[in-house]
C-alpha cells in the first residue's frame, strides 16, 4: 500500500468530535483503521466527507490515544473476516511497542477497549485483550479479584466446589 | 510516644490506598460477556479455571463451551494433525499456519462428530476426558461379575459405554460403564430343546454403526454354532435374532462382525464368512445367512484376532496371527480377504511384518488388531505394534516397534480409536495407556507434547467424598497406588487379571480374578 507511505499533509483530512465535544482533525487512511469510520465513509459515496463525524461512545483523552495507535499501525495490512473468526492467533505475544502503548491506567485500559470494540478495531481491540489475559495469567482468583477489585459473591463453599470439580486439572 | 505518633501516622497514609481499593470499580466486569469472552480467549487453560472461581459472572462465561471448543483444539486436534503426515505439509517444524482452529468439522480428524453435534457437546467435559486420557488419571472401581471362576473363561466385551459378559451359567449380560454401574439386561444361554447349558466361546459386537438404542452381538458356541442377540436399550431386553445350528467343524475360537457380514473361526483355523440380509423379519429374526467364503488357513498360529471391515462396495475380512520364522523366532501376519457385495472373492492376499531390529524369541500371549494397528503383546514385559498398510494394490506390515514400559507380564492389550491403546499387566495394578499414532517413527515422535513416552501409567484418583460407597470396590477409595497400593490391597499373588482389557472413550475395563476366592470381577477404570 504505496499511498499510505505518502506525507500527512498529502492525506484528505476528516474531523471527528469526541464525546465531550473536542474536535480532532485525522488522515482519511488513519481513520479507516477503525471499520466503523470506514463504512460511515463508504455512507458518503466514497468521497471524503466535509462535515464533522460524532464519535458519541468516546471522549477526547481516548480517543487520541486511539489515534495514536492507529497512526503507528498506518501502514498494517487491513485485517480479514478471517482473521477474526477463525484464525486469530492465540498468543499473548505483544509487540513491544504496542506493551509500551499498553502501559496505562486500568481505567485508560478499559476505555481503550471499549473504544476500539465500539469503533470496530479489532487489531487494537485483541493488543488489549492480549494485555487484560495477560494481567489474569499466573494469578490465583484471590489476586485476580484483587487485582479488578471483583467482588467474590460465591460462598466459601461454592469456591470450594468449584475448585474440586476443577481438581483433575491440577499438576500432580 | 513519637513511636505512637508515627504509627498513627502510618496508619493515616494507609487509610485512603485502602480505601481507594475497597472503592475501586470493578471495570472487567462492567464489559460485556462478549468482550470478557474475547479476553479469556488469550487465557489457558489454568486461568480459564481459575476465573471459574473468581465470581458468578466470571464463572458462567469461563465455562463458555467455545472458549473450551478452542482449547480442546489447541490441545488435542492440532499436536494430533501436525503429528499425522499427508496432513501437514511442510517439514521439520515448519509453522502450521494452515492448520489453524477453525470449526469446519474436516479439519477435527475423527473429533469431528463432537463438532457436528454443535451446541450439545459440552466442550469442557471433552476436554476434562482427553487430559485425563494424556494423564492416565481416572476413578476405579469393580463390577463382580461372578463368584466363581467359570469354565471356559468369562466373555467379555465393550462398546458405547457397554460392558457385554457371556459365560455359560449366568449367560449373556449387559452392563453399562457408567455410573451407576448396573446391569442392564441378561439372557441364559441355554439349549432350546433340551435347555441344557450352552459354553459360549467367541463373542463379537456389531462395529457397524447403527442406532445406539439397538446393538447387536453374536455368541460363539463349543458345538459350532453361533446365535445372534440384540440388545433393545430402551425396553432393557435381549433378544435372539438368528440362531446358526451347530457345525461338525467344531467349536468357534474367534468371531468378527460387522453387519451385515459374520466372521467365523474355529479352534482349528477354519475361516467361514456369512451375509445377512439387512432387515430383520416380521417377526423380529434374521433370515438364515449365505455362506460367503470358506477356506482353511495352515499358517495361522494362535493367538489370533480377526476383523472385518466394510466398505461402500464390499467388505474386507482380516486374519492377523502369530507366526513362526526360522531365524529369528516369531513374528506376525495377517491375511486378507476383499469380497465384493455381491459376495465374490475379488481378491486373497497374505503380508508378514518386514523384517525388523527386533527379535521376538516367544510366541506372542494376545494379539489385538484394529486398522492399522496390530498390537502383540510379550512375556518379556514388552508390546510390539505394527502398522499394517491396505490398499486396493497392496498388503504390507511395516516392522514391529517393540514398547517398553511394563515392569510385570502383560497378560492383554487393546488397540482402538485415534491409535489408542490399553494395556495390562498380569499381576498387580499396571495399566498403562499408549498413543500409536504417527507410528514410533522418532522424528514424529519428538513432536508429541509430552515427555517423549509413548504410554502413561494410569493411576486411580483420590475418591472424592460424594463418590457411592461400592462394597464391593477396594480400589475406589484408597488414594495410594502402584506397588504401595498393591501391597496394600494384597493384589501380589492373588489376583490375575484374566488378559482381557477392552475401552472406549470414557472407560477401561479389566477383567480380575481373585484366585483365593475365584472371584471374578471387572474393574472400570473412569476416566470422566
Amino acid at each position: 500500500m504505496a499511498a499510505n507511505a505518502q506525507p500527512t499533509d498529502a492525506q484528505p483530512k476528516i474531523t471527528l468530535v469526541s464525546s465531550d465535544n473536542q474536535k480532532i482533525l485525522v488522515d482519511r487512511d488513519i481513520a479507516e483503521r477503525s471499520v466503523l469510520l470506514k463504512h460511515m465513509i463508504q455512507d458518503f459515496g466514497g468521497e471524503t466527507p466535509d462535515q464533522d463525524i460524532p464519535i458519541h461512545n468516546v471522549n477526547e483523552v481516548v480517543l487520541k490515544k486511539v489515534i495514536e495507535w492507529c497512526e503507528h499501525h498506518r501502514a498494517d495490512p487491513p485485517a480479514t473476516a478471517e482473521d477474526d473468526s477463525d484464525n486469530r492467533k492465540k498468543s499473548t505475544d505483544i509487540e513491544e511497542w504496542d506493551q509500551k502503548f499498553m502501559q496505562v491506567d486500568q481505567e485508560m485500559l478499559f476505555e481503550i477497549i471499549l473504544a476500539a470494540n465500539y469503533l470496530d478495531i479489532k487489531p487494537l481491540l485483541d493488543v488489549g485483550c492480549k494485555t487484560v489475559a495477560n494481567m489474569i495469567k499466573g494469578k490465583s482468583p484471590d489476586e485476580i479479584r484483587k487485582t479488578f477489585n471483583i467482588t467474590n459473591d460465591f460462598t466459601p463453599e461454592e469456591e470450594d466446589q468449584i475448585r474440586r470439580e476443577n481438581e483433575w486439572a491440577e499438576d500432580r | 510516644m513519637m513511636k505512637r505518633a508515627r504509627e498513627e501516622d502510618d496508619s493515616a497514609d494507609e487509610r485512603p490506598v485502602k480505601a481507594f481499593r475497597a472503592a475501586g470499580i470493578d471495570r472487567l466486569s462492567r464489559l460485556s460477556d462478549e468482550l470478557i469472552v474475547r479476553i479469556l480467549s488469550f487465557g489457558s487453560v489454568p486461568a480459564l479455571l481459575n476465573c471459574q472461581r473468581v465470581s458468578k459472572r466470571l464463572s458462567r462465561i469461563s465455562v463458555d463451551s467455545q472458549l473450551w471448543k478452542a482449547a480442546y483444539y489447541n490441545q488435542f486436534v492440532l499436536p494430533r494433525a501436525s503429528r499425522l503426515s499427508g496432513i501437514k505439509s511442510t517439514k521439520n517444524g515448519g509453522t502450521s499456519e494452515h492448520l489453524c482452529y477453525s470449526s469446519r468439522a474436516s479439519k477435527w480428524l475423527e473429533d469431528g462428530h463432537l463438532v457436528k453435534k454443535g451446541s450439545n457437546t459440552d466442550w469442557k467435559q471433552q476436554y476434562r476426558l482427553r487430559h485425563n486420557w494424556s494423564q492416565g488419571q481416572c476413578a476405579v472401581s469393580e463390577i463382580v461379575v461372578a463368584d466363581r471362576p467359570p469354565e471356559p473363561p468369562l466373555l467379555v466385551m465393550m462398546h458405547n459405554s457397554m460392558l457385554f459378559t457371556a459365560d455359560s451359567i449366568s449367560g449373556l449380560r449387559v452392563w453399562t460403564s457408567q455410573d451407576p454401574r448396573q446391569l442392564i439386561a441378561s439372557i441364559a444361554l441355554m439349549e432350546p430343546k433340551t435347555n441344557a447349558l450352552r459354553l459360549p466361546t467367541a463373542m463379537a459386537l456389531d462395529a457397524f454403526e447403527q442406532s445406539v438404542t439397538n446393538q447387536r452381538v453374536v455368541l460363539g458356541f463349543e458345538d459350532g454354532s453361533f446365535t445372534i442377540y440384540v440388545l433393545k436399550r430402551e425396553e432393557s431386553i435381549l433378544t435372539p435374532l438368528f440362531d446358526h445350528p451347530p457345525s461338525s467343524n467344531g467349536m468357534l475360537s474367534a468371531l468378527a462382525y460387522s453387519s451385515p457380514y459374520i466372521m467365523t473361526m474355529t479352534e482349528d483355523q477354519m475361516v467361514t464368512l456369512y451375509a445377512f440380509s439387512e432387515d430383520e423379519t416380521l417377526n423380529g429374526t434374521l433370515d438364515p445367512p449365505r455362506l460367503l467364503y470358506s477356506l482353511r488357513s495352515h499358517t495361522a498360529w494362535p493367538p489370533v484376532s480377526i476383523a472385518v471391515r466394510t466398505h461402500a462396495n464390499g467388505m474386507t475380512a482380516a486374519i492377523a496371527y502369530a507366526l513362526p520364522t526360522h531365524l529369528t523366532g516369531w513374528t506376525v501376519g495377517i491375511q486378507e480377504m476383499r469380497l465384493s457385495s455381491a459376495g465374490e472373492l475379488l481378491q486373497s492376499r497374505l503380508a508378514t511384518a518386514a523384517p525388523g531390529s527386533t527379535l521376538i524369541k516367544s510366541q506372542p500371549m494376545s494379539m489385538s488388531y484394529s486398522h492399522p494397528y496390530l498390537l502383540a503383546t510379550h512375556s518379556d514385559n514388552t508390546l510390539t505394534v505394527y502398522l499394517v498398510k491396505s490398499t486396493t494394490e497392496a498388503l504390507s506390515i511395516s516392522a514391529g516397534t517393540r514398547l517398553w514400559g511394563h515392569t510385570s507380564s502383560i497378560s492383554g492389550a487393546h488397540v482402538g480409536m485415534r491409535g489408542k491403546a490399553v494395556s495390562v499387566s498380569k499381576i498387580g495394578d499396571e495399566l498403562r495407556v499408549w498413543d500409536l499414532e504417527g507410528g514410533a517413527n522418532p522424528t514424529l515422535r519428538r513432536r508429541r507434547p509430552s515427555n517423549g513416552d509413548m504410554s502413561v501409567r494410569v493411576q486411580p484418583l483420590r475418591a472424592s467424598a460424594e463418590d457411592e460407597a461400592e462394597d464391593t470396590s477396594t480400589a475406589a477409595q484408597v488414594p495410594s497406588s502402584g506397588l504401595r497400593f498393591a501391597l496394600d490391597q494384597k493384589f501380589d499373588e492373588e489376583v490375575v487379571n484374566r488378559g482381557w482389557v477392552g475401552f472406549d472413550e470414557r472407560n477401561v475395563v479389566v477383567l480380575r480374578e481373585r484366585t483365593r476366592e475365584g472371584r471374578q470381577a471387572l474393574v472400570v477404570y473412569d476416566f470422566t
